[in-house]
């Protein structure tokens, strides 16, 4: 049986060999994605471009622009004359806010202690947005404490207050590549080897090179072991390369125990090519097999929680990621890499996706049995 | 000429038709990408599930709780009664931020003594944290303030300063789907065609069929034209079931001319089927034209600002961002949908959008001639 199973593994490693430029984009595209997703998945927004329409001209108008231009958040890159040209700018994209002092403000400020600005800003980036809101309104708060300490003779500051002293745990320079490479890990065992295993047994299908397989004594499940173990080789090897890449390259630390990972890593690896089975035995041909498994995998990035919190979700949409492996995965490879923690608090986890693996397992060798 | 374009239409549509499955998954991947993207895709973080552990248990300690509570950042679902618990659950991932008030934090407020407390965040998302950072500090200042104001008698909070009115254009309620309607008709634009039409074009090729539309008198730019017809009228499909849900189901305002919409999408579409053509001149196999693909389109969701703010990246992601189409198409769709703004204002994007076509297409169409011959 060993031997049946070897024979359809060294032809399926030939079929990848010698396709050597599908062979190099499985390797290049973990790295790409990595590259991605270490540089670009932050939210964090600095620098905003922002126009200023300053129609007071006063010390205290320039002394509010100096402000905002020292919080980091906003970069005065534009003064404007109008109204007008100050909404253009917005229109046109090139600035994403616009401060407008009206005139009167200084002498507001000097003689009531109270005065106010307009302060625009460019919604259509929800995330941009809610920066630039916040920072807007802290900016001014500052500034009104400077004004209340300037009114009353009190330093604030100086006041007994509560003082919070929050920690950041499992990744306190809250860099976002820490949090996207573990993802990044749990997505490779979860989407690329579904992906390979439904298109290597849709290809054979296709091309109707499945029925010479059928007729010679191979069982079914020496086919699938043998067609199958090529791709989980690919698979780790790219779970490694992003792991060592994320370590040297992004200093990502691991925490936790790599072969713990590793092995909730094949876990998981099950459940794909279970997935990827079932998703051969419905597809006639590649197309159909890209395709089905491209909307399968939608809902597994956006439910699973990889980009954003499963919590910040509808209801309905929580408990359908109940039923996504991904989920889980996320939370053990995240859990191992970044928080340290070991099988005692994964076990639920693990368990779920051993339920997972061995249903879509067994479900699709059903139906292979009797496509064959 | 025409009518070899239309025959060989006619026989596009037939397979795209024959081939139920993909058609089906042609129409729905694109409305399931707007209800996953509309619904699951929230950058507003509220709510973060915390645990608190009050050693102190006087009433002061418990208004720093409800001041928490209250301020909507945080949901304070248990109370742990030991900081191995409180550790344990933040290990879990059952909750992202722990509450920490040592005893004698009562005692300190009402001798007039700075009162310390500590705010356990689990960093692993930093947008997550970042918010809980920020929340923790401004909700205990909020706090301080109004015990410092008691004690001198005054209201600090409702004292004079700096008002600021903040005013949201666009999207004032900063809805996500606001902004995810408009990406996504560029994206879809850009995924079902590049993809469709290199696959179409190498399965053709794969299946030794080529060479019998070659030997019939069918010219090869006759031939791109004819294939991709059907793609295009997919993709106009699309698009315009993204709009109506986008409208009718998920309230997204459409500011702009629809018609100008959907004349910059017709030139946009002139690149990403000029992709695809070059695509399957490079690739000998679908699974090739497949990753080819991806490996287009996966820079390009990323770089075209589409799932994070460009103005977040790096100095060097954001000068290659330049030459992704993508990028200045989400400007005419965010601009016209969201803003309302015309060609006036757009005029550079177009012009940019028209270039890239010109280039793509034409070099596309030319290593189809070649190889064909």
């Amino acid at each position: 049986m060993l031997r049946r199973t070897l024979a359809i593994t060294r032809k399926e490693i030939i079929h990848i060999l010698r396709d050597p430029r599908s062979l190099s984009i499985m390797f290049l595209m973990p790295i790409m994605q990595l590259i991605l997703l270490g540089y670009t998945a932050t939210t964090d927004v600095e620098h905003l471009p922002t126009t200023v329409l300053d129609q007071d001209r006063t010390l205290q108008s320039r002394e509010l622009v100096d402000a905002y231009r020292a919080s980091n958040y906003f970069d005065i890159l534009f003064y404007v004359a109008t109204e007008e040209e100050l909404g253009r700018l917005i229109d046109e994209g090139r600035a994403k806010a616009g401060m407008i002092i009206p005139s009167g403000y200084g002498r507001a400020l000097t003689t009531d202690f109270e005065a106010s600005i307009a302060f625009v800003i460019d919604g259509s980036l929800p995330s941009v947005a809610a920066t630039a809101f916040s920072a807007a309104q802290t900016v001014a708060q500052a500034q009104s404490t400077a004004l209340i300490e300037q009114l009353y003779g009190i330093d604030v500051e100086q006041q007994a207050g509560i003082d919070v002293r929050p920690r950041v745990w499992y990744n306190p320079d809250m860099k976002s590549a820490n949090f996207m490479i573990p993802g990044l890990i749990a997505m490779i065992l979860q989407i690329q080897s579904t992906l390979l295993t439904a298109l290597s047994i849709a290809q054979e299908k296709e091309e109707g090179t499945i029925e010479q397989l059928i007729v010679t004594p191979l069982r079914s499940a020496e086919l699938i072991v043998g067609k199958v173990s090529p791709y989980v080789a690919i698979s780790l090897f790219n779970l490694i390369e992003v792991l060592i890449i994320g370590v040297v390259w992004f200093g990502v630390p691991i925490h936790g125990n790599v072969l713990l990972l590793l092995a909730l890593g094949v876990l998981a690896l099950l459940g794909s090519l279970g997935i990827g089975l079932l998703g051969s035995t419905v597809a006639h041909t590649q197309q159909e097999a890209i395709f089905l498994m491209f909307f399968l995998m939608m809902p597994f990035i956006f439910l699973s929680g990889f980009f954003y919190p499963v919590e910040a979700m509808p209801r309905v949409l929580q408990w359908i990621s109940y039923l996504i492996p991904l989920r889980y995965l996320l939370i053990i490879t995240r859990g191992i890499i970044l928080k340290g923690v070991g099988i005692t608090i994964l076990w639920e986890q693990a368990a779920a996706l051993a339920l997972f693996a061995m249903a879509m397992l067994s479900l699709a060798a059903s139906r292979f049995r009797k496509q064959l | 000429m025409s009518s070899r374009i239309f025959y060989v239409v006619y026989k596009e549509f037939i397979h795209v038709v024959r081939d139920r499955r993909t058609l089906a998954v042609m129409f729905l991947i694109p409305i399931m990408q707007l209800i996953l993207l509309g619904y699951a895709m929230t950058t507003d973080v509220d709510h973060i599930p915390t645990v608190v552990l009050d050693q102190d248990l006087t009433s002061q300690s418990r208004d720093l709780i409800e001041a928490y509570q209250a301020s909507s950042y945080f949901d304070i679902t248990h109370y742990a009664s030991s900081e191995e618990e409180l550790r344990r659950l933040i290990d879990k991932g059952s909750h992202r931020a722990g509450l920490i008030i040592p005893s004698g934090y009562g005692h300190d407020l009402e001798k007039q003594q700075d009162a310390q407390v500590s705010f356990a965040i689990d960093g692993s998302d930093p947008n997550v944290a970042r918010t809980a950072f920020a929340a923790a500090q401004t909700v205990a200042q909020a706090q301080a303030l109004e015990l410092a104001g008691e004690r001198i008698g005054l209201n600090l909070e409702t004292l004079p300063g700096v008002d600021v009115h903040t005013r949201v254009w666009y999207n004032p309620e900063m809805k996500s789907v606001n902004f995810m309607i408009p990406s996504l008709v560029g994206m879809i634009l850009q995924f079902l065609t590049t993809l469709f039409t290199s696959m179409a074009i190498v399965r053709e090729r794969e299946h030794g069929t080529i060479e019998q539309l070659m030997v019939t008198p069918i010219t090869p730019l006759e031939l791109i034209l004819g294939k991709v017809v059907p793609y295009i009228a997919i993709a106009f499909f699309d698009l315009v079931a993204i709009l109506l849900i986008g409208v009718f189901w998920f309230g997204v305002p459409i500011r702009g001319s629809v018609p100008l919409l959907l004349a910059i999408s017709a030139l946009f579409l002139l690149t990403t089927l000029g992709l695809g053509i070059l695509i399957s001149t490079i690739a000998r196999t679908q699974q090739e034209a497949m990753y080819l693909s991806f490996f287009t389109l996966l820079p390009s969701m990323f770089l075209a600002g589409f799932l994070f703010p460009l103005e977040a990246m790096p100095r060097a992601l954001q000068v290659i961002s330049y030459v992704i189409p993508l990028r200045y198409m989400l400007t005419v769709t965010s601009g016209i949908i969201l803003k309302g703004v015309g060609l006036r204002i757009l005029a550079g994007e177009v012009m940019t959008i028209t270039a890239f076509g010109v280039v793509i297409f034409g070099v596309a169409s030319r290593r189809f001639r070649k190889r064909l011959e």
